[in-house]
């Protein structure tokens, strides 16, 4: 223990931190979408997509995601032509108003894209756990209430079933801030290897990994306070009904 | 107990007679008619053993082997480590080290060194044609190895480079031929081992230029200036006839196993 770390690093790491930030909110999103779209699918009346759905979960559930992240950025890259890698690898920004948008690095894109893919498993297992922890006794009530098939399903279904699986869903985007450190292996810039970074150079470890820890705590303990006040709103809204 | 007292007394008296029988080195060499040098064994092409012989071979031996010649004495290798490499110095062991010795001056408080016979620094592979003169590094997207002073180095100098630091080399290389970076940096004899092992090599080079420099000398113990005054004598000697040149080119010339341009000369002046 030698004192702080200097303003410089400190900016690394936050630096870090935005980048973690940034990428876990995108595969939220990202992964949350499709995971709506892959519950349905496994849900669904016509066999072939079920099974198409349920083999997409064996194969990105059932294999490291590290492995997954590697694929996506060494593997998938031989795969595309010069041009587009080239393309992708050039830095391209468009003028939106005030602001400057930058097209992301492909170390962005393919952790995005690895993460999405691995977490839509978990998500999408959890809004189908959602949806058939709903009674059955509700689908018939709301047939029997002559309700088609499409409005049962928004109005009655699924606002349980989002009830269900909202606790377990804010596990899973949890696990995605987590995950996003192994984003590090192949070289995005976010949290863990900007730590790894403070610590080659000062040499101050204790300073610099516990910076991060306590950076990923607290993006942790930020999104139990929005579950439970997600949770909160949900039982008022329900018990106003 | 007693035991080791006495071995230790009677080894330190060893010690004391022996640094006081032979105060000049230089001439315990020539009156023995071995040079004992300390070399690496298992460090290509620096100092290795040739599966075909069974015996030490490298630049560094090549080398020691011209400063034998010199004195006109027998050569006579002990393999060493590079932790072992001052030790063996102090320990008088050894009369020279020559196994890519870096020069720092933390180990200048403990040996003398000789002038540099040998130059690395941090260099790059590029694919051919992409990568001319350092300048264009500030426009590049750089794979590194995390953690080392390769990456830290092209940090600080070329502050607008993209630098993707990967968990190591060949995962940095795996970067370079996917293109997601343009070069990538580590230690210019690394890089060369590196290439040696790549199929299809053709396609990438290692631009003539270092963006930083180490030296390193022969190892020689304090307090023998004639011994060091001849290992220079002989070193100068070697790079003014051309033998020196010769003896690069045998290990890193345009045809052999690990191509690196020849950027140092012996007496050139050293870039810091």
């Amino acid at each position: 223990m030698n004192g702080w770390l200097a303003p410089k690093y400190l900016i690394w790491l936050l630096q870090g931190f935005g980048m973690t930030l940034a990428l876990s909110a995108s595969v939220i999103v990202t992964a949350t979408l499709c995971g709506c779209l892959l519950a349905l699918a496994r849900t669904s009346r016509a066999a072939p997509v079920r099974r198409a759905a349920a083999l997409y979960v064996l194969v990105f559930r059932n294999s490291p995601l590290i492995v997954q992240l590697l694929f996506w950025y060494f593997g998938v890259a031989t795969l595309l032509p010069d041009a587009v890698m080239t393309w992708l690898n050039t830095p391209h920004f468009a003028d939106v108003g005030m602001f400057k948008m930058y097209w992301p690095s492909f170390e962005f894109v393919a952790g995005w894209i690895g993460l999405t893919c691995y977490s839509t498993t978990f998500i999408g297992e959890e809004f189908r756990s959602g949806l058939s922890g709903v009674p059955v006794g509700q689908h018939n009530a709301a047939a029997a209430l002559g309700l088609t098939p499409l409005a049962a399903f928004v109005h009655v279904i699924l606002p349980q079933a989002v009830r269900i699986s909202t606790p377990p869903l804010f596990g899973q985007y949890m696990n995605i801030v987590k995950n996003s450190s192994l984003t590090m292996a192949i070289g995005l810039a976010e949290l863990s290897y900007s730590s790894r970074q403070v610590d080659t150079e000062t040499f101050k470890t204790f300073q610099a990994f516990g910076m991060a820890t306590v950076l990923y705590i607290l993006t942790i303990a930020l999104l139990e306070v929005v579950l439970v006040v997600v949770q909160r709103s949900g039982s008022r809204a329900a018990v106003r009904r | 107990m007693k035991i080791n007292l006495l071995t230790a007394a009677f080894m330190g008296s060893m010690l004391l007679m022996s640094s006081l029988a032979h105060a000049d080195r230089l001439d315990d060499i020539k009156k023995a008619g071995v040079l004992r040098v300390a070399t690496f064994d298992s460090n290509p092409p620096f100092g290795f053993v040739d599966p075909k012989t069974n015996k030490i071979v490298g630049l560094d031996v090549d080398y020691a082997k011209a400063v034998a010649d010199k004195l006109g004495v027998k050569l006579d290798i002990q393999p060493t480590n590079p932790a072992n490499r001052i030790a063996f110095l102090t320990s008088k062991k050894v009369d020279l080290v020559f196994a890519n010795f870096t020069i720092t001056d933390e180990r200048k408080k403990e040996v003398d060194f000789s002038t540099p016979y040998f130059a690395s620094g941090t260099q790059f592979i590029a694919k051919k044609g992409t990568l001319k003169s350092p300048d264009q590094l500030n426009d590049l997207r750089i794979g590194a190895d995390k953690g080392t002073t390769n990456e830290q180095q092209v940090r600080a100098q070329f502050p607008r480079a993209t630098i993707v630091a990967y968990d190591d080399t060949p995962f940095a290389f795996a970067a370079l031929r996917t293109g997601n970076v343009q070069a990538i940096t580590q230690d210019g004899p690394k890089l060369v081992g590196l290439l040696a092992n790549v199929p299809d090599r053709d396609k990438y080079e290692i631009p003539a230029f270092t963006i930083s420099n180490d030296y390193e000398g022969v190892g020689v113990p304090k307090g023998e200036p004639r011994l060091l005054s001849v290992v220079n004598d002989t070193l100068t000697g070697l790079e003014a006839n051309g033998t020196a040149g010769h003896i690069y080119d045998q290990w890193f010339g345009p045809k052999s196993r690990a191509p690196l341009p020849r950027l140092f000369k012996i007496g050139d002046p050293q870039k810091s």
